[in-house]
């Protein structure tokens, strides 16, 4: 067996054609789940009503599936749940032609949501409570607070994790491919069954990936660098 | 001009207050004195809701509150005309020295910025931090960064200012500092209540002394009636131990 340099070079720049997916699916998923992770949070961390609950209940249930097990549940249950609806209020509607990034759109928010949400739990918590005290004292409102003092803070705290957040959704989001979504893995894929060239095909999405969540964890470093102003030493 | 009847306050089982009564004047310093656990800080922090009393009332300027049922408006608009002093500083680490200080008045007064500014550059000279003006509280010292929230308190020019043991958490050599802040701003008719174990401070500053253990109020007086004539047996316990050797006479 040799290896195909020619095909790996081709192939490299074949896959960048799904890139867009790939940072489409994450884009998306990122920005649904960055409210929504957030409310969990504070819903967590406020309420004590069955909502909670429901909320505690939805985060075991993602932690504790592999992400595959959710694709493939999601991907077979919601078309067959919808279609038997549909058939009973006899409307007209084919729901296995409904696009698959829909799909996958609803399981990587869906995961996302959960992670993100004890991420901003536990970063939340590292704020001391003073914090707000002081601000309220200050004639602040409880919102105002949380916005000017105590979000900044947590999200100091929240950044080197929401960094890992974003570089494993990324990086789930090569398995979109079982849901038939075209993106870098599934086209880098489809190149390879052409000649049976897997190794290259391999690699080339391998090193896409690296290339990507290296971009992305630098930028994330700017960032926290950016935020972390207020936490340089005494230096005067 | 404020006046607290019959504050009681539980945390779960625990009793804190139990039927406190204080009466501050315009211009009053009132010093606040008592072991742990007796309730001072508790009856500090129910004045400006920051702990939510069970029951009682709150008299602030003629307008009468009910502790367990004021509207959340209410609250909102007692902090606006208090400030708050914390033991621990509690300065925003997120925000400067300055920002600190802007921020009671641009988010919550709606005083415009140029404006705040000027003020809280005012208020941080008189605390005597012209220079870190723009120097965040990690970079202070403990004294420095207690001086940012008086001058923070003062800035709003509230009607009452609430000390909770503000030097309790400084080093001996930094307590003189923030103490003579809190002079200066006595010696101007600042209104204050102030929970403190600085007897020299009371002794000097304060227009009325309150001793309080248990919940409740032991004893209240000018300092010299307190220091020095104390009627309560309780009240002279507690001077014993904290004042050793303590002359009686003057």
């Amino acid at each position: 067996m040799s290896f195909n340099f020619e095909f790996f070079y081709q192939t490299f720049f074949t896959a960048f054609r799904g890139l867009p997916v790939t940072l489409k699916l994450t884009a998306f998923s990122l920005l649904i789940s960055l409210p929504l992770g957030f409310l969990f949070a504070v819903i967590r961390l406020k309420e004590r009503s069955k909502v909670k609950n429901l909320v505690s209940v939805y985060i075991s249930f993602v932690r504790g599936t592999p992400i595959v097990v959710q694709i493939l549940v999601i991907y077979s249950l919601i078309p067959s749940i919808m279609a038997s609806i549909f058939k009973g209020l006899d409307i007209k509607m084919n729901v296995f032609d409904i696009n698959p990034m829909l799909y996958a759109y609803i399981v990587f928010s869906l995961n996302t949501v959960a992670l993100l949400s004890e991420v901003f739990r536990s970063a939340l918590a590292t704020v001391e409570k003073g914090q707000l005290e002081a601000a309220q004292a200050a004639g602040l409102t409880t919102f105002q607070g949380y916005r000017r003092i105590v979000i900044p803070q947590a999200m100091v705290a929240a950044l080197p994790n929401i960094c890992t957040v974003t570089t494993n959704l990324i990086k789930s989001t090569s398995l979109a491919f079982l849901m038939t979504v075209k993106d870098i893995t599934a086209v880098a894929k489809v190149e390879a069954a052409y000649g049976y060239n897997y190794i290259e095909a391999y690699i080339v999405i391998w090193i896409i990936y690296i290339i990507i969540c290296s971009l992305v964890e630098i930028l994330f470093k700017l960032v926290e660098k950016r935020m972390k102003v207020y936490k340089r030493a005494l230096v005067s | 001009m404020i006046e607290v009847k019959n504050v009681h306050k539980s945390f779960g089982k625990n009793e804190i207050l139990k039927g406190v009564d204080l009466k501050v004047e315009k211009g009053d310093v009132v010093v606040i004195l008592g072991p742990s656990g007796s309730g001072k800080t508790t009856l500090l922090r129910c004045i400006n809701f920051l702990e939510m009393a069970d029951q009682g009332e709150l008299l602030f300027k003629g307008e009468s509150y009910h502790f367990q049922h004021a509207s959340k408006k209410d609250i909102l608009n007692i902090r606006k005309r208090t400030a708050f002093v914390f033991q621990n500083y509690n300065l925003f680490s997120n925000k400067t020295a300055l920002e600190n200080v802007t921020e009671g008045l641009i988010i919550a007064r709606k005083v415009s910025k140029n404006k705040a500014v000027e003020i809280a550059k005012e208020c941080l000279n008189k605390v005597g931090l012209a220079d870190k003006y723009d120097s965040y509280p990690s970079q202070l010292s403990g004294g420095q960064q207690q001086r940012v929230g008086i001058a923070r308190a003062i800035a709003v020019n509230p009607d009452v200012i609430l000390f909770d043991e503000p030097t309790s958490a400084l080093d001996p050599e930094l307590i003189g500092e923030v103490l003579s802040v809190m002079k200066l701003l006595a010696k101007e008719g600042t209104t204050m209540i102030v929970v403190t174990h600085e007897m020299s401070f009371a002794e000097d500053v304060a227009s009325k002394v309150v001793f309080m253990d248990g919940g409740v109020v032991v004893e209240e007086g000018t300092p010299k009636e307190i220091f020095c004539n104390p009627k309560m047996d309780r009240t002279k316990q507690f001077l014993r131990r904290i004042i050793r050797n303590y002359d009686y006479s003057i």
